[in-house]
């Protein structure tokens, strides 16, 4: 349950104000150290896929399959998570570098760089937790909240949720060909054919790379292909369950708030602050922790200042929660066990019309 | 780490072809292939342009003539025109164009660089750039070119406005230009006559040279007085504004049939006092000049004036407006940051013109 106090417009200015500060105090103080963190991350994830696929050559030998298999999944999840999504938000813009430049970086997943900058650095971050704006409460498939309208499909929400986070990369893909609205006659086939090109084309290449090239790579030095698709296989799923989890943890906690499509109407940035605060939550957890999750268990910071480099977040965080303190906001953060505990609580509660007498959130 | 000689780096760029066809269907990420390259060859990359340091030396107090010899993707340029150098300074990869002072057989190429009073990136190539660094350039551009048809060319040049006039005097006289050439070269103090041996060499030489050194503390600034009635076709002149400006003037109240060649530069314009005046827009891309204002974004004026650019959520958050600022100064609405740095990324949305720039769109 939250318990935020209602500002005044005096008090939210000075909110605004005191996050302003702190953003701008951030950015000025990029330089070097975060130019070096981010290229090390880089060399870090090389290192790891590099290392994953020469282990996996060695076949199905359980310890090399196995240590293989993770370091290739590590890869995978620190490229897309604190390499991928950070820099797509523009966060490294200010280097001017071309590799780590927001506006082309394209991310080793199924889903092109270009929907997911549309869909989620778009929509989700400017209208995060609307409902009927953000597609990201639920994806179309699961419902979270008791606002949602409940349909018959949800009955079985536990089973498509379970199916979303084994292949939650190409949930992630598909969000932006709008297939909802193809299906409901909004949006044209024409419409929909040069999306679907270039999505096809991205998974294509992704499959090539993983089920094919490596697999075919090792038939051709001698090596066990069937071991090698196997472990791309794992890495890839394990990426899937880590993301869904990270991401469901964001914005479907217990103490995360909704709102309803009139807020956004002629929204200051000082509301669109204290929107971001109520309806994110945070994860605790050492270092390691929040670099594998892409620092989104700082995901209230994120929602702050979604262009200041990640790394900064944990920083940031001092501050921010001591400010929410102060205008008698709800910081909601736990740790990970315990957040999505409720997370999973809402996807079996709300899978009926009015779970458990229609619960307030 | 130099694994390879230069030569074969450069000599193989046109083998990378099949490489080059890859990165630009997505295959490959051309970050992963350069990182390869660069451990071969620190000046090796697949597209991108990067020269090998090849000679310094001081032709001024406070200047320093470079010699580039530039890796395989290098197109060549002409004498006159000016490329970007980048280099990374505190983690940001800054750019600063200079003149081509000389334009090699082999494809290296001459500039000079002026120190400038805390100038980031000057300092940084004067005292710190040693022989055998690699340094990326940009594509050449600039429009000043020599008058092969001329009767008599003056040359009006204030400090490093000396560069581009240098390139094309050199390549001029050397394919046996003779009309008679005047060169005024306008300097504060006697230790700004840079390149003032070669000049004099060139001028003993070429008995159609005649180069005029002057100092603005004796001579004052430019008058029409100095040229003793040289009667010139054709004029070329390059320096800071109020100097171009000064021989604009009098060259389009004499009877001059041929337009004036001219290049400024200047530092850019701040107005921070916020007194709106009109400013010019430049799009570099659609090529197009707008006259706009001090007071709204750059995204709005943009469109006002007929362009879409690429935009989303119109407050700062998604990024998808992100362009380069390629000259001029704009305030960052947000935190109110006033940001010049050419070839840097900016926000059209939360950007707004504090004097004539130009943007990349």
């Amino acid at each position: 349950m939250r318990t935020d106090r209602l500002l005044t417009d005096s008090e939210l200015a000075a909110f605004a104000a005191e996050l302003d500060d702190l953003g701008r105090r951030t950015r000025a103080d990029l330089g070097a150290v975060d130019a070096r963190y981010i290229r090390r991350l880089r060399s870090v994830i090389r290192l790891c896929t590099a290392a994953g696929r020469g282990l996996l050559l060695l076949g199905w030998f359980p310890p090399t399959w196995l240590l293989g298999t993770l370091l290739l999944g590590l890869g995978k999840i620190l490229e897309n998570m604190e390499l991928g999504h950070n820099v797509m938000h523009g966060q490294y813009d200010w280097m001017n570098d071309p590799e780590f430049s927001g506006r082309t970086y394209e991310w080793d997943i199924a889903g092109p760089s270009d929907f997911w900058r549309h869909t989620h650095n778009h929509i989700h971050h400017t209208y995060t937790n609307v409902l009927g704006m953000d597609d990201d409460i639920g994806y179309g498939v699961v419902r979270l909240f008791p606002e949602q309208r409940w349909k018959p499909f949800y009955r079985w929400q536990p089973l498509w949720v379970t199916l979303q986070a084994l292949l939650f990369q190409y949930s992630v893909a598909v969000q932006h060909l709008r297939l909802d609205k193809v299906y409901k006659g909004k949006m044209s086939r024409d419409e929909l054919r040069p999306l679907l090109r270039v999505f096809t084309a991205k998974i294509g290449r992704q499959w090539f790379k993983d089920y094919l090239f490596f697999p075919a790579l090792a038939a051709l030095i001698g090596a066990n292909a069937l071991a090698v698709l196997a472990g791309n296989a794992v890495a890839n799923l394990l990426r899937n369950l880590w993301t869904f989890l990270i991401i469901f943890c964001g914005h479907f906690t217990e103490r995360a708030a909704v709102f309803p499509r009139e807020v956004v109407e002629n929204e200051s940035r000082r509301h669109w602050y204290l929107r971001q605060l109520q309806g994110s939550s945070n994860l605790k957890g050492g270092k390691l922790f929040h670099i594998l999750s892409g620092n989104l268990s700082h995901q209230i910071e994120h929602h702050l200042y979604p262009d200041v480099p990640a790394r900064r977040y944990a920083a940031m965080a001092v501050e921010v929660r001591e400010i929410a303190r102060r205008y008698g906001q709800t910081y909601n953060c736990g740790s990970l066990a315990a957040q999505f505990a409720t997370v999973l609580r809402r996807i079996w509660i709300y899978r009926k019309p009015n779970g458990l007498g229609a619960q307030p959130t | 780490m130099t694994l390879i000689p230069f030569v074969v780096a450069r000599r193989s760029a046109r083998l990378l072809a099949p490489l080059r066809a890859l990165v630009a269907r997505g295959w490959l990420r051309e970050a992963s292939v350069d990182a390869v390259l660069a451990q071969l060859h620190p000046a090796w990359r697949l597209n991108r342009v990067f020269s090998r340091l090849v000679s310094r030396r001081w032709v001024a107090d406070d200047m320093l003539a470079l010699t580039l010899q530039p890796n395989g993707n290098w197109r060549g340029a002409e004498p006159g025109q000016h490329i970007q150098v980048y280099l990374e300074v505190d983690g940001v990869r800054l750019s600063r164009s200079y003149s081509l002072t000389a334009v090699m057989a082999d494809g290296s190429v001459e500039i000079a660089v002026k120190r400038q009073p805390g100038g980031r990136l000057s300092n940084r190539l004067l005292d710190h750039l040693a022989i055998g660094d690699a340094v990326e350039l940009g594509e050449p551009f600039g429009e000043l070119t020599w008058p092969h048809q001329a009767q008599a060319v003056l040359l009006l040049a204030a400090g490093s406005g000396l560069t581009p006039l240098l390139g094309l005097l050199r390549n001029a006289l050397g394919k046996g230009f003779n009309a008679p050439v005047e060169l005024f070269h306008y300097v504060r103090d006697a230790g700004q006559h840079a390149f003032a041996s070669e000049l004099h060499a060139l001028q003993q030489r070429y008995q159609n040279l005649r180069v005029r050194p002057m100092l603005t503390t004796e001579a004052g600034r430019f008058s029409p007085a100095h040229l003793h009635a040289f009667a010139a076709s054709d004029v070329l002149t390059c320096g800071p504004f109020g100097f171009v400006n000064a021989v604009n003037e009098w060259w389009s109240s004499t009877a001059a049939k041929t337009p004036l060649q001219a290049e400024s530069f200047s530092p850019p314009e701040l107005n921070s006092n916020a007194s709106h005046r009109p400013v010019l827009m430049r799009f570099a891309r659609v090529q197009q000049e707008v006259v706009g204002d001090t007071r709204t974004s750059l995204l709005q004026q943009a469109e006002a004036a007929g362009l879409r650019p690429a935009h989303g959520c119109r407050q700062g958050i998604c990024a998808s407006c992100t362009c380069l600022l390629l000259s001029g100064t704009v305030r960052d609405q947000r935190s109110g940051a006033l940001l010049s740095e050419p070839g840097q990324a900016i926000r059209l949305c939360v950007s707004v013109p504090m004097g004539d720039v130009v943007v990349d769109i």
